[in-house]
């Protein structure tokens, strides 16, 4: 309902990542083309950026943080890993080395089908589904929210790290999977498959803010907003919350799924560490810094932290603790609605930091 | 035909040894003369002798075994010599019977024991020794040689010796033994009160030996031998289950008093401000680091109270932790009460930090503890069940804590405004508490807790910059299924998570365990979303 | 349709051992203002919080139009059911603008039904009779209490209920508002709605009230006229005060 006008952020935004990918696609080859590792850093930072608006989505537009959004993510990762071996298999004949390591002759049962992408698109689907709804429905029915939510979240995929690290269970254990030579029968590695999977995903990108825009303006989005700020309210005006807040859990699971399945084929491979609890908490950081509630802020903040991150990796591996705990106190501190804040103090609203969390409507448990 | 042969062999068997006379009937007093003469006569004589002086060892008079002693070494070695009169023993020249010294008369035959015999005179030497050598060395030596035949030994010989003995070591394996051989023996009465003897301690070790007694030729000819067998392997086997059940519930205890100990902090920190500290787990590792420098700091200056570093370290690792906390509440969270889900990413924050200035600091590998001497070792219950005193000092400090913790909170005017806070901080803050001092103040008491548990853990587990994070998850659902804020439900709900955690880790491993409890959990939430002991707040 | 809106029959409400309500009985006709009234902690919001499915009793049920017991069907049934509440607390959503609220107490489903021009002519009128047609694009989180307070009447009164609850309407609001709402109740008297209103504002209920019940300690203490309210002793001990 709520216009937009042609030089709001989040029209920009768009402009620019689908510029970027146009111009990634259109130089590819040529002497202007990036280098591969930055090709590839920006198609690992877009995946991340996904992974960002999905949960923004569920925190800051509808109030519910999940600590362990991970746990979707490694999903669709796995998944699309799962698909990557087997069809790599079919057309090269290498055993994965997780088979070999564990002595068995053949895939298990369940891997049967992979090969097939659709298949696997399918299975990464229902199963986001099934996880995310079971999840959710049984969480929000006994209407556990705030630090309850957050924490039960964290231990789920606390959980799901600890059982993706044994060995026995047909999904590369300890050591996770790696090893994809071939996607949709193309060779892996090559500047052009990088280039087109960093295209890929820059366009996915935009597609989800999009999408993501028309949702938050809708009706519906109102009505989230409205869930996050007074859920009682809400359900006394006729409202079924519990619907609500399903619908819009499920599809930022599927939104995750989705960042997963773009990230795993850039990285090359996937282990149970990215089920990790602080991988999940990083996700929070990179929205709290971004700025909760707004989508380009969800999308900045992943761009910019994973940005100092890749690049402190190489410098500096032991001081971005610090550096990452210093910035969530800054932000937690002095800007409560990251980076927006610092637009907002200068140019809109000059209200006291504390008067613009209240706005943003977090209220105790 | 074979089989009804060796059925009769067997019955013969039996019948023999019901009728047989005690092979080793207390010899009242020694035939002393006899025995040298016998000693000097042939194969069936000598082994005649051998017997006797086995007895002797086992039931003889002091006198009669200090004067037999001798003979069983003389005869092995071959420096006995016969001639007319009697013996001579050739070491010191003394008569065999009198012992007075004299010289042998005419050319003195020095009999050879038999294959037979030897082992016979071995056994009877080794069991003098066992009494009689003042060396503990030897007595161990002598007591190999009896392992090796236990049938041999004579029936009280092994409980005399063990009534003596004054090595512990030397004594548990005597009594080991001397049940052996009661098992072993030839009177089957004696083997029946032997089985019985061994039930008494149930074990699995008692398990396998009784168990091995059903293959005996005895099981199946002597009803009475066979009852006494199956009702000692009934018993044994019902003491170990009692002892695996207590074994497991001991473990549980334990695990419980650790998450417990980290939990209550969490707990009394979360009915308070509604903040969940994500940095809990750190400061329970900061807790047994702080307890590894005292114990360093002593050994530098006083080694003498080394042992007694644990309980030194009690208040330093409170006091550190708790300003630790208190500084973390000025600083931090005093700024995000209204913001819980903010705090929960400033928490994970300061978890980050610390966790990563200990291991720049320390280093990433686990630390060395002294085990002091109350910590060491347990007591053997029943079963394979021993009652350990690690985990006995976890579970003993778990129940102080919780004793002084709900003293303070139900006793003291401080707990009174802690209580009030938690119920209705406006209502208190109108009524004059000073509502912000009390937050400081229980925040920094759940983080002392928090450092107490970490040393509490540190004789248990091992001590290294990730330590937090393994018990860290266990403490909130610890917090989510006993409530907020009560004490009552975090004790119940460590009680349970420990239990059921400790239960199902044997049956399916500890990851299943872990995802048991969680969606045990979930599924409580189902039936009660606000936990155990919920205090119910109400809305507007 | 039955002349009853509400059936409260032997209703308990239990915090613990203390009972805020205790065997509650009472009907609420259609076409009447009923007024609750009581001393603090009588257990009027409990009242409304059952009627609403926020609280569900120990005991007893509550009938709507004589057919539906509320205490069996979700908070959202009730509300689409016809039952409309304002809060003792301004309930509004920081986030969203006036105009948005009352969109979405109009009109209740995750799209919208009513086609957009009625919808908008709705919210309008609303807006004209809660007096905040020149706030319409604000955020609720910006306005005044008084406003909140309106704003949440208008957003209760926009789905047109059949049972319309007020918890506190004058709190905390001048006289002159007090006097706008005052009317304003009068004006949503409809023979086919139940309003219930609980007011510790005396002159306000004797204003608005077509009978008065006074709860005390969960029970029902007294039922009639203001007038008579006024005049009963034990009313007049316990609340009002001599
Ligand atoms: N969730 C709850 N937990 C515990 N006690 C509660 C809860 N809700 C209400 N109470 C208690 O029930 C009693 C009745 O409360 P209620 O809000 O219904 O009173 P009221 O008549 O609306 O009072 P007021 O005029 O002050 O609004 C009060 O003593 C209150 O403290
Ligand atoms: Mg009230």
């Amino acid at each position: 309902m709520s216009r937009i006008g042609p030089t709001s952020p989040i029209v920009l935004l768009i402009g620019l990542i689908i510029l970027v990918a146009m111009a990634m696609a259109g130089l590819a080859g040529t002497e202007f083309a990036l280098s591969r590792y930055l090709a590839n850093a920006i198609g690992q930072l877009a995946a991340f950026a996904v992974l960002a608006i999905s949960l923004d989505l569920i925190w800051g537009y509808l109030g519910i943080l999940s600590l362990g959004h991970g746990l979707f993510f490694a999903l669709g990762g796995y998944l699309m890993a799962m698909y990557l071996l087997k069809h790599s298999f079919e057309i090269t004949a290498t055993v994965p080395d997780f088979l070999q390591f564990m002595g068995w002759k053949d895939f298990p049962f369940y891997w049967a089908g992979f090969e097939f992408f659709p298949y696997a698109l399918a299975v990464a689907v229902v199963v986001t589904l099934l996880v995310s709804g079971i999840f959710g429905y049984v969480s929000f029915r006994s209407r556990v929210g705030g630090v309850y939510f957050a924490i039960i979240t964290q231990a789920l995929v606390y959980v799901a790290m600890l059982l993706m690290f044994r060995n026995d269970t047909g999904f590369g254990g300890n050591n996770g999977m790696t090893g994809f030579t071939v996607l949709f029968g193309w060779p892996m590695g090559t500047s052009g498959m990088i280039t087109a999977l960093a295209v890929a995903s820059l366009l996915v990108l935009a597609w989800v803010l999009l999408g993501c825009r028309w949702l938050v303006g809708s009706r519906f989005g109102a009505l989230m907003l409205a869930t996050r700020d007074d859920e009682t309210r809400l359900r006394t005006m006729g409202y079924e919350t519990l619907r609500l807040k399903l619908i819009v859990w499920c599809l930022s699971a599927l939104i995750a799924m989705l960042a997963g399945m773009l990230y795993v084929p850039q990285v090359g491979i996937i282990n149970p560490r990215v089920l990790s609890p602080e991988l999940s908490l990083e996700i929070a950081v990179w929205v709290a810094i971004g700025g909760r509630g707004h989508l380009v802020g969800a999308v900045i903040g992943a761009l910019l932290v994973n940005a100092v991150k890749f690049w402190l990796s190489s410098a500096a591996p032991e001081i971005w603790p610090f550096i990452l705990s210093g910035l969530i106190v800054l932000v937690v501190l002095v800007f409560p609605n990251g980076l927006m804040d610092i637009a907002k103090f200068k140019f809109v609203r000059p209200m006291g930091a504390k008067r613009l969390a209240a706005d943003l409507g977090e209220s105790r448990p | 035909m074979k089989l009804a042969r060796s059925a009769l062999l067997l019955a013969g068997l039996a019948g023999a040894l019901l009728l047989a006379p005690p092979a080793r009937a207390q010899a009242q007093a020694l035939d002393r003369a006899g025995l040298v003469q016998e000693l000097c006569g042939d194969a069936g004589a000598m082994g005649r002798a051998g017997a006797t002086l086995a007895a002797t060892a086992a039931a003889g008079s002091d006198e009669d075994r200090a004067w037999a002693a001798p003979l069983a070494r003389a005869a092995i070695d071959r420096k006995l010599g016969c001639d007319e009169t009697g013996a001579v023993l050739e070491e010191g020249g003394l008569d065999a019977v009198t012992r007075t010294p004299r010289a042998a008369t005419g050319t003195p035959r020095a009999p050879l024991l038999s294959l037979r015999n030897r082992p016979v005179f071995e056994l009877g030497d080794a069991a003098f020794a066992l009494r009689g050598a003042p060396d503990p060395a030897r007595r161990a030596a002598a007591l190999k040689t009896l392992e090796r035949r236990p049938a041999l030994i004579p029936e009280r010989l092994l409980d005399r010796a063990a009534e003596a003995e004054t090595d512990a070591g030397l004594k548990e394996q005597i009594d080991t033994l001397a049940q052996t051989a009661a098992l072993n023996a030839a009177d089957p009465a004696a083997r029946i009160r032997a089985i019985g003897r061994v039930a008494e301690n149930p074990s699995r070790r008692a398990l396998t030996r009784i168990s091995a007694l059903a293959r005996d030729p005895a099981y199946e000819a002597n009803p009475e031998f066979r009852a006494a067998v199956d009702a000692a392997t009934a018993r044994i086997e019902r003491g170990i289950a009692i002892g695996d059940a207590l074994a497991t519930l001991y473990n549980g205890l334990s695990f419980a008093s650790i998450l417990f100990m980290a939990a209550i902090g969490l707990a009394i920190i979360f009915g308070l401000m509604g903040v969940i500290n994500l940095a809990q787990g750190e400061l329970i590792m900061i807790g047994a680091y702080v307890t590894w420098l005292v114990q360093q700091g002593l050994r530098a200056v006083a080694p003498g109270l080394l042992d007694w570093y644990l309980i030194l370290a009690i208040p330093v690792a409170f006091l550190v932790t708790a300003a630790i906390g208190i500084a973390l509440e000025a600083s931090l969270l005093r700024h995000l009460y209204k913001r819980p889900l903010m705090s929960l990413l400033a928490t994970w924050a300061v978890s980050l930090f610390l966790m990563n200035l200990v291991r720049v600091v320390f280093g990433t590998q686990n630390l060395q503890f002294e085990t002091p001497f109350y910590v060491t070792g347990g007591v053997p219950v029943i079963g394979d069940f021993i009652f350990t005193w690690n985990r006995m000092f976890a579970i003993a400090f778990a129940a102080l804590t919780l004793a002084l913790t709900w003293a303070l909170v139900r006793r003291t005017p401080f707990g009174l405004n802690i209580r009030a806070v938690t119920q209705n901080r406006d209502m208190a803050a109108c009524i004059g508490i000073p509502t912000r001092r009390v937050d400081m103040m229980a925040f920094g008491l759940g983080s002392g807790l928090a450092g107490l548990a970490g040393l509490a853990l540190s004789p248990i587990y091992s001590v290294n910059p990730q330590m937090g994070q393994n018990f860290i998850i266990d403490a909130f659902m610890v917090v989510v299924l006993g409530g907020v804020g009560t004490i009552a439900g975090t004790v119940v709900a460590a009680l349970g998570i420990g239990q059921i955690n400790v239960l199902i880790e044997p049956l399916w491993g500890a990851v299943a365990a872990k995802v048991i409890v969680l969606l045990m959990i979930i599924a409580f939430l189902q039936w009660r979303p606000e936990g155990l002991f919920a205090v119910k707040g109400r809305r507007k | 349709m039955s002349l009853t809106a509400l059936l409260v029959d032997g209703v308990t409400v239990r915090f613990g051992s203390f009972r805020a309500l205790d065997d509650l009985s009472l009907a609420i006709d259609y076409g009447e203002v009923r007024a609750i009234i009581g001393p603090n902690g009588a257990g009027k919001t409990t009242l409304l919080d059952v009627i609403s499915g926020i609280t569900r009793p120990k005991q007893g049920r509550v009938l709507f139009d004589g057919a539906t017991d509320l205490t069996e069907i979700s908070e959202a049934a009730i509300a689409r059911a016809g039952l409309r509440r304002k809060f003792q607390k301004p309930s509004v959503f920081k986030g969203l603008s006036v105009r948005r609220h009352i969109a979405i107490g109009a009109d209740v489903g995750f799209r919208a039904r009513l086609d957009a021009p009625a919808l908008e002519d709705r919210i309008d009128e609303v807006l004209e009779i809660v007096g905040l047609a020149d706030q319409a694009g604000r955020l609720a989180g910006e306005l005044s209490h008084g406003q909140k307070q309106w704003l949440e009447i208008g957003m209760v009164l926009a789905s047109d209920p059949k049972v319309l609850m007020l918890d506190e309407p004058v709190a905390g609001l001048t006289d002159e508002e007090t006097e706008r709402t005052a009317a304003l109740v009068r004006a949503l008297r409809r023979p086919d709605r139940a309003i219930v209103v609980v007011e510790h504002d005396m002159d306000f209920v004797e204003r608005i009230a077509d009978r008065v019940t006074v709860l005390h300690e969960g029970r029902t203490l007294f039922e009639g006229s203001m007038a008579h309210v006024r005049a009963d002793a034990a009313v007049v001990d316990v609340y009002l005060g001599r």
